[in-house]
Order: structure tokens, then sequence, then C-alpha cells
């Protein structure tokens, strides 16, 4: 057990959210399908954090509090996804190469347990402001 | 029938009957084209300067007021917007000395670019329904981001040379870094790569077709691939974001595999586009700048260069105008950030992030639901749309033509 895992994270699709997003980015619909990290089940054994626990997701850019959620997938230790949205933009940083594509599809971050809510898209708001 | 505008693929077939304000019934729409249509009953935009409502006029004559004054102005967004609103748009970035740029700037710009300057082969998807043998999903999940397109073009149709269809002469091959819901489908053919890890299974897959032994990868499986790619009669290859963010500055080695390929059968390439006419935008600006996004004018002539993305410019503009998009949920929070500070404009038939930190918010009416217009699917291929909805609200096009009149 460890009170903080290393991870990549990737964001990625999902029909669901968008359609969700489609049809408010302010509804706790979109915010449920949007807040999440998906993570293999041994990360989740790393952090002694069973699915749907709330993780703070931090790096040097920004951090967010997500739910956890257990991957479908075949086995992927130290690899997340998350889904393109505000919650994943708080950690995406902006430029990484000549290209000027940003960076999300190989995220540095550490996650822990987190004591907090999950980030409310008003505070995501209100960080843009300051 | 209406048009979707949900994605690129710009579904024709749509029914939808409409009752008291709202749809009674709709055929055709997949699950991402349904939240689009629902999106023309909830949370729609008012006119407003500084959070006050006010008319539409007053609003129209403060975007004016903030593009005059704006000695380095921002025009953004654009791949939601009609072929005749980019158009203006292109107008009023000339008029301004201003910069613009669209959402292929951080998505699938570099790819476009090869597509319409014919650096790599590509086809319309009628060829694809009709002819293709082999499809390639390479870091693309067309499940969630283009729900239709296996139905419509690339699986399941039966096309001209392909009656016997998925049943016998379909394939479908997945190169992803996690089994998307379209991985999940092709399971047989899907490869797994590790992020960043695309141009070494390039290289893997170079490797096999010359008789290698591949440095990736499990080495029966590539050896399989091989075989496949070999006997393929008409491949095409859809890349996505996962390969492009991959690839980042090395597409010389998609350009090298795409070479290799067509040297033993034919492939072509199709961009998985995501808003409905971006491809529009990147045409219509190569046809009048030269350039396919990323565009000044500043000094009059038009110049393009990374500086002039919006990543970059946010930081460095004094005013933005953004028009069917929501940077401020999509982009980085550092460029995020960056726009919400800004005396912003926001052009959009719908509330999001970017609306709420707007200073001058300018309702439109919703294309292809609300606005008629034309737009270019993700192969190109023009397709006008006549509004299914009446409604007092301008289009995009108009707005822009009356902010360049007050002007
Ligand atoms: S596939 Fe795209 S264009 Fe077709 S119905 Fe779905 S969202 Fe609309």
């Amino acid at each position: 057990m460890a009170s903080e895992v290393e991870v990549t994270i990737v964001t990625v699709r999902d029909i669901f959210q968008d359609e969700a997003g489609r049809k408010s980015r302010f509804s706790d619909e979109y915010k449920n399908l949007s807040a999440l990290i998906i993570l293999d089940k041994q990360d989740l054994i790393r952090l002694d954090v069973k699915d749907g626990q709330r993780l703070l997701v931090k790096n040097e850019v920004g951090s967010v509090v997500v739910a956890a959620r257990t991957s479908e997938d075949e086995a992927h230790p130290g690899l997340a996804f998350m889904y393109n949205s505000p919650w994943s933009n708080q950690i995406v940083s902006d430029a990484v190469c000549e290209s000027s594509i940003p960076g999300n599809k190989r995220i540095k971050a550490t996650l822990s347990a987190a004591e907090e809510d999950i980030t409310q898209i008003s505070e995501i708001q209100a960080r843009m402001q300051t | 029938m209406a048009i979707c505008t949900g994605c690129s693929l710009l579904c024709e077939d749509i029914v939808a009957a409409l009752k008291d304000g709202s749809f009674s019934h709709v055929k055709n729409l997949c699950r991402k084209g349904h939240g689009h249509f629902q999106a023309a009953f909830t949370e729609r935009t008012v006119p407003m300067i500084d959070k006050e409502q006010v008319d539409q006029d007053r609003a129209i004559a403060k975007a004016a007021e903030i593009l005059r004054n704006a000695k380095s102005p921002l025009l953004y967004g654009w791949s939601n917007s009609t072929l005749e609103a980019q158009a203006a748009g292109i107008k009023l970035a000339e008029k301004l000395g201003a910069t613009i740029d669209d959402t292929s700037s951080f998505c699938q710009g570099i790819l476009m670019e090869r597509i319409l300057s014919g650096k790599i082969p590509t086809c319309t998807l009628d060829d694809v329904r009709n002819f293709a043998d082999i499809s390639i999903f390479w870091g693309s999940d067309p499940s969630s981001s283009h729900p239709r397109h296996l139905s419509r073009f690339s699986y399941y149709p039966r096309g001209e040379k392909r009656q016997k269809s998925y049943e016998e002469e379909r394939t479908c091959i997945v190169v992803d870094v996690r089994k998307s819901a379209t991985a999940r489908l092709c399971s047989n053919y899907y490869f797994r790569v590790a992020p960043g890890g695309d141009g070494e299974f390039m290289e893997a897959i170079l490797a096999v077709l010359e008789g290698k032994i591949p440095k990736v990868g499990d080495k029966k499986k590539m050896i399989e691939l091989s075989s496949v790619l070999k006997k393929t009669e008409w491949g095409v290859i859809f890349p996505g974001l996962g390969m492009i963010y991959s690839l980042q500055d090395k597409m010389e080695l998609f350009e090298r595999l795409l070479a290799k390929l067509n040297e033993i059968t034919t492939f072509k390439v199709i961009p998985m586009v995501g808003h409905y006419n971006m491809r529009g935008f990147n045409e219509l600006m190569r046809e009048k700048t030269g350039f396919i996004n990323r565009v000044s004018f500043k000094g009059g002539a038009p110049v393009h260069g990374p500086e002039y993305s919006v990543t970059a410019t946010a930081r460095t503009c004094d005013a933005a105008l953004v028009i069917g998009s929501d940077p401020l949920s999509a982009l980085p929070f550092g460029t995020a950030r960056a726009l919400a500070r800004l005396p912003l404009i926001a052009i959009d038939p719908r509330r999001s992030l970017t609306t709420d930190a707007a200073k001058v918010v300018i309702p439109s009416a919703l294309s292809g639901l609300e606005a008629g217009g034309t737009a270019a699917r993700m192969d190109g291929v023009k397709i006008k749309f006549e509004p299914i909805i009446d409604t007092k609200l301008l289009s995009d096009e108009q707005i822009i033509t009356r902010i360049m009149e007050a002007i």
C-alpha cells in the first residue's frame, strides 16, 4: 500500500459523457461522467482505495479531485485514463512539441486518496478568473 | 430529412418531427446526435454584456467596439460554423488585421495539412463503403466519436464491391492504447500500443512488411498483421488524436508507412475530424491564404506559424472572439485561463464555460437545426443543409456580417 502513486494519464473519449456534455456542461450527469479517473485494479490496491472513492490528481500544472473507477481493460498498471473535460484539463500542460500540440496523451501525475469533495465546475470556473 | 451537425459525418438521413417546442419523434440519430439535437432546447444563451441581459443589437455593437479598439485580436473557433460563416470570419480577420485559428490547431491540423497538399493519399467515405476491405482505426474510436461510421461506411454496409460486407469481406483493425468500444468490437485485430508508442509500432509494421523481425509487439501477431496488410485489396486508415498526439513531430514516419503500403496495394487516409466543419475551415483558409490555420493578418498579408496558434495567441492577444466553440472546457487549463482573462466575445447557441466568462455573449441559431448553410464532411464532400426549426435567432454568418458592418 502506498499513499501516493505515480501514473501516466491518457485522455480519451466516451459517448455517454459526450452526450451529457452536449446537453449541459453544468449538470450533475456531466460532472459524474467527467470527474473520473479509470485505473488498473493493481493501482487501486496500491492506493488502498475502492471504486468510487475520491482521489486527488496532482502535477506541476494543477490538481483536481475526481472519483476512482476500476478499469475493465486488460492489465495496465501505471497507466490511467480520464475523459476529455474541464476536469482532465486541470492537469494538461499547454504545449509540448514544435507542432504546439498540448500534452493530453501523456500526462504525468501523482494520485492520493482525497478528503475533499469532487471538484465542482464552479470551482474550475473560479480558478480561471484568478 | 434533416442533417445532423453532431460530428463530421454530417448524417443526411435524420427524420425529426417537432411538437410543442420539442422533438416528438426522431429517427436515425445516434446517441451523440440525439444529445446534439436535444441541446436545441436546453441552456440557450441570451445576449449579454458584463453578465447583464441586453438586446441583440447592443451586444453586436459592443462586440464591434471591442474588436475595433483591440490592437491584436484573436478570432477563434469556426469548426462548428458553416462555410459561409467561415468565409465571413476570414474577411473579418483581414479587415481587423487579426489572428485567426480554429480547433484543428490542436487537433487534426498537422495531418489535414498533408491531406490537403496531396502528400498523403485520401478518398471519400463513399469510396470506403464501396471498395474498402480493411479499415484501420488508429488512435481513433468511432463507436464513441463518430457512432455511425461503422454502420454507414466502414464495416457493416454492403458496397459496390463489398456485397458480403462485414460477414466475409470487411475487416477492422484497431491500434490504440486501450481496449476502446471499437477495439472490443474488432478484438481479433486489436493492437495495444504504449502511450507515445505509435511511432515504434509503425517502425515494427515497416519491418515485418520487409520480412524483418519487429522490435515491438507480439511477433506472431505482427506477422499475421503483415499478411493481412499484404492481402488487402483496398485499405483505409482513419487516424484519430491518439495517433497524432503520439507521433507529434514525427509525421514523416506515417508518410513512410503509407508509401510502403502503397507499394504493395492501395491504402488511403481519412482523418477522424471531430467538429462538423473543421475540414471546411481548413480548405477555405488554404484557398484564401495558402495556410490551413494559425494565420495572422497583422501586417496585411497572411502569415502563418505556431506563434499564431490559439495556445500561443491566448497570451499575446488583447481581445478574443470565440465562435461555436468552448475552449474554456476543451483546452488545457493555462490556455483556458489566459482566454478567460481577456475581453471575450462568445457567439454560441448554448451556455458554456466560455459564454459564462465572456464580456459579450451573442446567441446564435444552431446550424443544421435552425440555420442552413454548407459544410465539408470529414472526407471533404460538401453537404448543403436547410434549417428544420423556425427561429428569430441570427446565424453565425449573419452575426459576423453585422459585426463587420458595425466596425
Ligand atoms: S454519427 Fe455524427 S452526424 Fe451521424 S447522427 Fe451521430 S453525431 Fe450525428
